[in-house]
């Protein structure tokens, strides 16, 4: 049998997903979720074969769920209408049915699912993800405090730290580490608010305080937090044309 | 030009009492000369390229014709009267020739600063005309472009339900089926209507709101207060995404029943809509929901020229929309006095 998660915020999409279901004997619906903290959860939970996700949801959206995720299932995304989401699936070989959700494209997704699900095979998923494939920037970064989901407000964010395969988001409540890249979270910030300084280092042009020089062609950064940021060339060169030195 | 023709004529035979051949002959080839002087001016001020300092460059194009003319003056009277006989007029002649310089000088700037102005005045008319018509066309676009925008998520959803409805129960997929046509009849029907009645945009509200509550079963509530407001007139289509803003924010912030509130009043010659919804102050707003409110803010500043007729407030958990409709009511001001 195989494990399945629906989760979407509208109970009849729900429903109809789970009737399109019912015509296969090898899968099971063992848990419906209304939004992207109860399908965490519910992942956790029950590790399912594969989830069918919408994208908006109350809380937490579709995507911060899964980037929150350490292992995660397959999944066909749901959706309504949303260019941006669609070319990014396209892109990375990720299914994905539109709303209204059609029994004839739904077996076929299910089709190719089930031709690939023994291997798991999930490698778009993560590429995908790494895009910011929303138009417009995020206002919040999504963490796991603890096996707790925490919203943490762009404004509340000291600077983000490169950490091996994780970043550190030093805000003014603590630091929180992320399985992530720098990059990653530098796309889907506001560049106007944040600039990469270093390969290492995302600060918020708000904490800067004073930038003194440091070694050849280096700058250190001093913020209002107390911290010291190494700046590097180019990291100067884009302060300066943000700030307009 | 026979104005000025009959005026040098007369200011010399009176004036000066000069004979009536002479008289004839100066006053004749001085006009002929100006004329043509007059005419190189307008010429030359049309044909000149670029608009900065215009009235400068004509008082310098006056000050070299009127030379010319003069100079061409003197020489064409001076050949043509040569004989002895002429001798004392010709002196007399030239003593005139600063006077009639600084005649024709005047003359010349006043033709050419007028010829000026006009070539200004019409180059700018020609380009305020283009900027009139681009703004038009640019609301027109704007406008349909914004009322285009508000449909398509909100259809493929409810279409979804449907399909849903179908499967579970289809007596209630034909009922939504039918709300969802009355709304879309609505919104094709007025699309072109300037203004409409506030009962029948309440109408199409509620048309709206029968089909999100169908998708969102029991999470949403919504109430109407309405005081007497029957007479108030509202633009199409300002409400429905202001309502969907309220229900996506209540929505997305929360996992339980949301309650929103619209109150419907006069205020002081303005219909005031003010909508209340919950939101969590911790959350990011939901997609979209900027845009309801930009594209409303613009759509009242095309229609009404004003920037004032949309606020919104946070108050700890609830969050309150207010629009405002200013009334243009002949009918009842004349009735209150």
């Amino acid at each position: 049998m195989y494990k399945v998660i629906l989760i979407d915020d509208e109970p009849l999409a729900r429903q109809l997903i789970a009737s399109h279901l019912q015509s296969y004997d090898t899968v099971e619906v063992v848990a419906q979720c209304g939004d992207g903290f109860e399908g965490f959860k519910a992942i956790q939970q029950h590790t399912p074969d594969l989830i069918f996700l919408d994208i908006q949801m109350p809380r937490l959206n579709g995507f911060e769920m899964l980037e929150l995720l350490d292992t995660r299932p397959s999944v066909i995304f749901t959706t309504a209408f949303d260019e941006y989401a669609l070319k990014a699936f396209e892109a990375h070989a990720v299914d994905y049915l539109l709303k209204p959700v059609i029994k004839e494209r739904f077996d076929k997704a299910m089709d190719k699912w089930m031709r690939t699900a023994p291997a798991k095979q999930n490698e778009g998923l993560a590429p995908l993800l790494e895009n910011n494939i929303y138009e417009g920037y995020q206002h919040r970064v999504v963490v796991k405090d603890n096996g707790l989901i925490r919203i943490i407000p762009a404004q509340d964010i000291y600077y983000i730290e490169a950490d091996d395969d994780y970043v550190r988001i030093v805000t003014k409540a603590g630091s929180y580490l992320k399985k992530s890249t720098l990059s990653h979270i530098e796309q889907t910030l506001d560049p106007q608010q944040f600039v990469r300084v270093h390969r290492s280092y995302l600060v918020p042009v708000n904490q800067l305080m004073r930038i003194e020089p440091y070694e050849k062609e280096s700058h250190i950064a001093l913020l209002h937090c107390g911290a010291k940021v190494t700046v590097s060339k180019t990291g100067m060169t884009k302060l300066k044309g943000l700030l307009g030195w | 030009m026979l104005v000025i023709l009959a005026m040098h004529y007369f200011i010399l035979s009176t004036l000066f009492d000069l004979p009536r051949d002479i008289t004839i002959y100066d006053s004749v080839f001085s006009t002929v000369i100006l004329t043509f002087s007059i005419w190189g001016i307008i010429l030359l001020v049309r044909a000149y390229p670029t608009i900065v300092a215009i009235t400068v460059y004509a008082l310098f194009v006056a000050l070299f014709v009127s030379s010319v003319t003069v100079f061409a003056q003197y020489e064409v009277l001076k050949l043509w009267l040569h004989e002895p006989a002429y001798e004392q007029y010709r002196t007399w002649l030239s003593s005139t020739l600063p006077v009639r310089f600084l005649a024709v000088w005047i003359f010349c700037t006043w033709v050419g600063t007028i010829s000026a102005f006009r070539k200004n005045l019409a180059a700018l008319d020609s380009r305020f005309q283009q900027q009139v018509d681009a703004s038009a066309l640019l609301k027109e676009a704007e406008l349909f472009k914004l009322r285009q925008q508000l449909q398509p998520h909100f259809l493929y959803n409810s279409l979804n339900s449907i399909n849903a409805l179908i499967m579970i129960a289809p007596g209630r997929a034909q009922e939504m089926i039918g709300k969802l046509s009355d709304f879309l009849r609505s919104s094709v029907k007025r699309e072109s209507d300037d203004m409409i009645p506030i009962a029948d945009e309440l109408s199409y509200i509620r048309s709206y709101l029968a089909i999100e509550s169908v998708r969102f079963g029991d999470r949403l509530q919504v109430l109407f207060q309405q005081q007497d407001t029957d007479h108030a007139s509202v633009p199409p289509f300002l409400l429905q995404p202001l309502l969907e803003n309220a229900i996506k924010f209540g929505l997305y912030g929360n996992t339980g029943a949301v309650q929103i509130a619209v109150n419907i009043a006069m205020n002081g010659g303005m219909l005031q809509l003010s909508i209340t919804n919950p939101y969590d102050p911790d959350m990011q707003p939901p997609r979209g929901t900027g845009f309801g409110l930009k594209g409303v803010q613009r759509r009242l500043y095309l229609l009404y020229a004003r920037n004032d007729l949309l606020e919104t407030h946070k108050d700890g958990s609830i969050f309150t929309t207010i629009l405002k409709i200013p009334q243009q009511y002949v009918q009842s001001n004349t009735d209150r006095r």
